[in-house]
């Protein structure tokens, strides 16, 4: 649920990157808040939490238009993935508009991965949401490490794995050097911003 | 409600990090008021164009404060709209500290303040001997029908004696003791709103006190309208009245389990042997149960070992309980009972439809035993703790 803010002329809507521990979620979102400056508003949250660290900035998406004459903010976050953090996960993801779930292409990881992703179902379900209606976009991340002889998943084992049944777009990415990133959030940002058009014309 | 709130509700509905956000999301300037009946003093956070920029909460200020009052789950807010004068004294911008406190919350770092929560992680700082004071909701004056000031020291009631009446507490203070070879235990302190009686007076004509009151500082007491309270005790279902009787009689058991174990004489056989859980602490349970043959035992499991809290019989009643939370099971503690236990299940929406009937004093009667045993139950865990079992 995008909130609307009568004061600023703004709605203000939600993506969240979810993904298991030390997938690159983080690494991503670094990358967005180093490259596109300009449309990054304030400074970054960082918050340490165990194994992982939990991100949170806001940003402005460029080119993608206004709705209903209001500007758009985006609020970008990281979730911690371990289940203690149930109070942080509860906070970012209640109300998120849109998902990036970014995958490890690592073959020990290939499990991770999947656990992960069965846990986002879950918690959207105890939202009131369903994974298969949430805009969401997967990158299959650390494309990059196949040069360093290091066993990687191929692209359409990781399809079979995660998103079969799910069919959302999907990219190949390295959030280490950049690549992918920004064309995973443009995706997310144009599905989400889709979507909650689609929610207003409903209530029109 | 002060007449100057614009916002107010609970925190079990709204938390602190939803208010910040909205707070924030309205460029809101003014103080944020909670209150829990679990802490002594409401806490404070002075809002400047939607940034939190000032806290207070007992004896910490600034930031520390803003982060201990992530940890009260339970109790009420009401936002007012003022020019804050405060000093600026916090500077971390606001979806950080919202993420920061919710991240202490869950790490443990910081105290939860509610029903029940089972101390993760223990926090180290807290002095296990320190009786909590328990706080009542606001006071309904339809039924008080007289007041009474006692002094620092006095007798309110005695243990032993005889005696029906029961007060709601004005103003002050009342320490809850009962009496041991040793000399008087303190159980539990009593603040605002809180009560002065027992459920079971309603039963018996001429009830025996089982606990005495003393007055800590300078205490104002309502008299209230028992005869008035009794008469609505005797319209309600005797399912309901079994119900809160066996509520009252959990209550009891606690104050003698802290007893037992202060003086190293709890004997927890009676209390697990040859029982299988039948209900498993953090387990969702939607269903109330009444026992009709057999017994069973209430258990809260923490890092430090299995502490015993109460034994149920026929009559007595476990499970899930909407409109109530004294923090037991099925969230907090288990029940472990033998194979001969029969219980029978209970009409949860018929119960919850006859307390949202009661009136409010005896509503918060009754919310008042609950946080007493939610509170009675951290005593006795601190004492276990701290005593162990001495055997």
């Amino acid at each position: 649920m995008a909130i609307f803010n009568l004061k600023k002329r703004e709605i203000e809507c939600k993506v969240v990157y979810y993904g298991p521990g030390r997938c690159g979620k983080t690494t991503n979102l670094e990358y967005i808040f180093s490259s596109y400056k300009k449309q990054v508003k304030g400074e970054m949250v960082s918050i340490n939490t165990e194994g992982d660290r939990t991100l949170f900035f806001d940003f402005l998406p460029i080119g993608l238009g206004q709705i209903k004459g209001c500007d758009v903010r985006v609020q970008l976050y990281t979730v911690p993935g371990q289940v203690k953090y149930s109070s942080t996960r509860k906070l970012v993801l209640r109300g998120v508009d849109g998902i990036v779930f970014v995958a490890d292409s690592l073959e020990v990881r290939r499990e991770k991965n999947m656990l992960s992703l069965k846990d986002l179902q879950a918690n959207l379900k105890e939202y009131g949401k369903s994974i298969f209606k949430v805009p969401l976009v997967m990158q299959y991340n650390k494309r990059d490490l196949a040069e360093q002889g290091i066993p990687l998943m191929s692209i359409e084992q990781m399809e079979k794995d995660l998103n079969r049944q799910l069919k959302v777009p999907s990219f190949q990415g390295s959030a280490v050097s950049g690549e992918g990133v920004g064309a995973t959030l443009k995706e997310c940002l144009k599905l989400t911003l889709q979507s909650l058009q689609r929610e207003f014309k409903w209530a029109q | 409600m002060r007449d100057n709130a614009v916002l107010a509700g609970s925190l079990k509905f709204l938390a602190l990090g939803d208010i910040m956000q909205l707070l924030g999301a309205n460029s809101s300037s003014g103080v944020l008021r909670l209150i829990s009946r679990y802490a002594p003093e409401p806490g404070f956070i002075y809002f400047e164009n939607g940034n939190p920029v000032n806290a207070s909460c007992g004896t910490a200020i600034g930031l520390e404060a803003v982060y201990a009052l992530f940890g009260w789950t339970d109790g009420e807010f009401e936002f007012t709209k003022e020019n804050i004068v405060s000093q600026r004294v916090i500077t971390k911008s606001r979806m950080g500290i919202i993420l920061e406190g919710l991240k202490m919350v869950d790490d443990g770092q910081v105290k939860r303040v509610g029903p029940g929560a089972p101390s993760r992680k223990s926090a180290t700082a807290t002095d296990s001997d320190a009786i909590p004071i328990v706080k009542g909701p606001l006071v309904d004056y339809m039924y008080v029908a007289d007041e009474e000031d006692f002094f620092d020291g006095e007798y309110i009631v005695e243990e032993g004696k005889h005696g029906s009446w029961i007060w709601v507490i004005l103003e002050g203070v009342v320490e809850i003791v009962r009496e041991t070879p040793e000399g008087p235990l303190p159980i539990v302190r009593l603040g605002d709103g809180s009560f002065i009686g027992s459920l079971s007076s309603f039963l018996i004509q001429g009830h025996i006190r089982t606990a005495t009151a003393i007055a800590v500082g300078n205490v104002q007491l309502g008299v209230l309208d028992s005869q008035r309270l009794a008469q609505e005790f005797a319209s309600l279902t005797p399912e309901f009245r079994g119900f809160l009787v066996s509520l009252d009689k959990r209550l009891k058991q606690l104050n003698e389990r802290a007893i037992e174990l202060r003086q190293k004489q709890l004997d927890t056989s009676d209390f697990l042997d040859n029982k299988k859980p039948v209900m498993k602490q953090g387990n969702v349970e939607e269903e109330l149960y009444v026992i009709r043959e057999g017994s069973a035992s209430v258990v809260r499991q923490e890092d430090f070992g299995r502490i015993p809290l109460a034994q149920l019989y026929a009559g007595d009643f476990f499970g899930h309980t909407p409109f109530l939370d004294f923090g037991h099971e099925p969230e907090s503690a288990s029940v472990m009972a033998t194979k001969e236990l029969k219980v029978r299940k209970v009409d949860v929406a018929q119960f919850q439809k006859e307390y949202n009937q009661l009136s409010t004093t005896f509503k918060n009667f009754i919310d008042n035993v609950a946080t007493c045993v939610s509170v009675s139950t951290k005593v006795v865990c601190n004492y276990y703790k701290k005593f162990g079992l001495g055997k």
